[in-house]
């Protein structure tokens, strides 16, 4: 079939797309995005946001199958693009090599050199990026992992999971230095979506963490909320911004925040529920927000 | 017939515009009168004609002094736009560079703002702590309680001891002075058989 007749297939499978997971590439000029399909498709900015954009020019410019489950998360690292999918982690050049690396999860961090790998099996590994031997592995949760945050002043990781506590682990020692249960504090709880953790962030001394319990924001060195956020439904990713807190998850929205508590704007989107937000810090002139989640229907 | 009247027109047409408009014309005007007035003979036509003559040099003196000052005021304006546009020019460059000193100042107000918020977060959950002076105080007036408290029960062990001890002693004296009688009586006793004894062996 050519690419301009009709494709009743395709059409149903982009009605049903979601979008989980997006990355910037190192040089700010591509965005990568993963969906339910395992597909990842590759996005120029340059050309979609240019003057002279058209609707050709803002489809993605490659796109092709990384896994086969659901591509949950993308990272970016100097020249590679990592993908994790169900069970495995790919690798793949940002110019279009494919390697295959090794074998994981649903969420992915990078700290000097070693990549984090943490999801279904409760733990998270610590792979060396040079050699692809797995440096530690670090235990405590008791469900299923949603997301990483890294904490690089203090050498720390801090990981979210559905059983939720929030954990912080320190990397020299590969222990665990807290367990911080969000459900527990009356003022995050919030029993009717449950307890689980599905997006943290972590600004060296302060953390946003949010999902069932609502967002709220921490202060790690005494490890108590301090500001909790009046936004409805479950938060899927947070972001630290200037000085702003934007937020992302149930409802077509991207909240931002003050760090203060009260909500400064509520910026509509077209999908329904957003999955993936994330901002393009490694570009001058393509400096954007780019939010992504399910299709309209 | 068409190329006659055509012909006809353009003699017209000649005749009446011939020597092209305006200041050109009355310059030819004026050479051809000028020609004229050489040709003629006569003085006082000649007179007329010479006071026209210099009337119409009178008029393109004018028109010609008109057109310097305009071509004078043209130059001077290009002069006035040319400083206008370098100055517009400057001011767009000076602009540019406030908006980029304004974008710093932005996020430093930004990275002020954000310091400010995590401070007041920060705060407010000091501020449901009790104050330290009065946690102190209290500390304080505990210790003095407790130590007071520690003194008096240090008396009251005391007094107990001494108590004790005089009780010990004075049971003791009792007892001894219990043994000393029953000794005492027991003496008697024995010394009273003796004598009883005695008496029976010497009354035999």
């Amino acid at each position: 079939m050519g690419p301009n007749e009709f494709d009743p297939q395709r059409s149903l499978q982009v009605l049903h797309m979601t979008v989980f997971s997006q990355s910037f590439s190192p040089c700010g000029k591509f965005l990568a995005a993963g969906n339910n399909y395992g597909e990842i498709g590759v996005f120029s900015l340059s050309a979609a946001l240019g003057p002279e954009a058209t609707e050709d020019s803002k489809m993605p410019i490659v796109t092709f199958k990384a896994h086969d489950g659901p591509v949950y998360s993308l990272l970016s690292t100097d020249s590679q693009l990592l993908s994790a999918g169900n069970g495995e982690v790919r690798a793949w050049n940002w110019a279009e090599l494919v390697k295959k690396v090794s074998v994981g999860l649903g969420a992915l961090g990078e700290v000097d050199n070693s990549l984090l790998m943490a999801g279904g099996d409760n733990k998270i590994h610590v792979m060396d990026l040079e050699s692809g031997d797995f440096k530690m592995v670090l235990e405590g949760h008791s469900d299923y992992i949603h997301c990483l945050a890294l904490r690089d002043s203090a050498g720390e990781c801090l990981s979210g999971s559905e059983d939720g506590a929030v954990r912080i682990w320190d990397f020299r020692t590969g222990r665990e230095v807290h367990s911080i249960e969000v459900f527990k504090y009356q003022e995050c709880s919030r029993p009717q979506y449950g307890k689980y953790i599905s997006c943290l962030t972590t600004d060296s001394d302060w953390m946003l963490c949010g999902g069932g319990p609502s967002l709220s924001l921490w202060h790690l060195r005494s490890v108590t909320p301090t500001t909790v956020y009046p936004v409805p439904g479950c938060q899927r990713e947070a972001c630290f911004h200037q000085d702003l807190v934007l937020s992302v998850g149930d409802g077509p929205f991207v909240s931002h925040c003050h760090l203060s508590g009260d909500v400064k704007a509520r910026i509509p989107c077209t999908p329904p529920s957003l999955y993936s937000m994330r901002l393009n810090y490694s570009s001058q002139e393509h400096r954007v927000l780019s939010v992504a989640g399910s299709s309209q229907n | 017939m068409g190329s006659v009247t055509d012909d006809e027109v353009i003699r017209k047409r000649l005749l009446i515009d011939g020597d092209g408009a305006g200041d050109d014309r009355r310059i030819n005007v004026l050479l051809k009168s000028f020609i004229k007035w050489c040709n003629s003979g006569s003085q006082e036509d000649g007179y007329t004609q010479y006071q026209r003559m210099l009337g119409t040099l009178g008029q393109c003196e004018f028109s010609m002094g008109k057109t310097l000052l305009v071509y004078d005021m043209n130059l001077k304006e290009m002069e006035n736009y040319e400083e206008i546009y370098t100055e517009i020019g400057q001011n767009l460059t000076a602009a540019h560079e406030k908006i980029a000193e304004c974008k710093k100042e932005i996020l430093q107000a930004k990275r002020i703002r954000k310091n400010r918020q995590e401070y007041d977060a920060l705060a407010k959950v000091i501020q449901q702590h009790p104050d330290r002076h009065d946690t102190l105080k209290q500390l304080e007036s505990l210790d003095k309680e407790l130590q007071h408290l520690s003194q008096i029960k240090e008396n009251v062990e005391d007094k107990l001891e001494l108590r004790k001890k005089q009780f010990h002693v004075l049971l003791s004296t009792i007892q001894e002075l219990q043994q000393t009688l029953e000794n005492d009586e027991k003496f008697s006793d024995a010394d009273e058989h003796q004598g009883n004894q005695m008496e029976t062996e010497n009354g035999h």
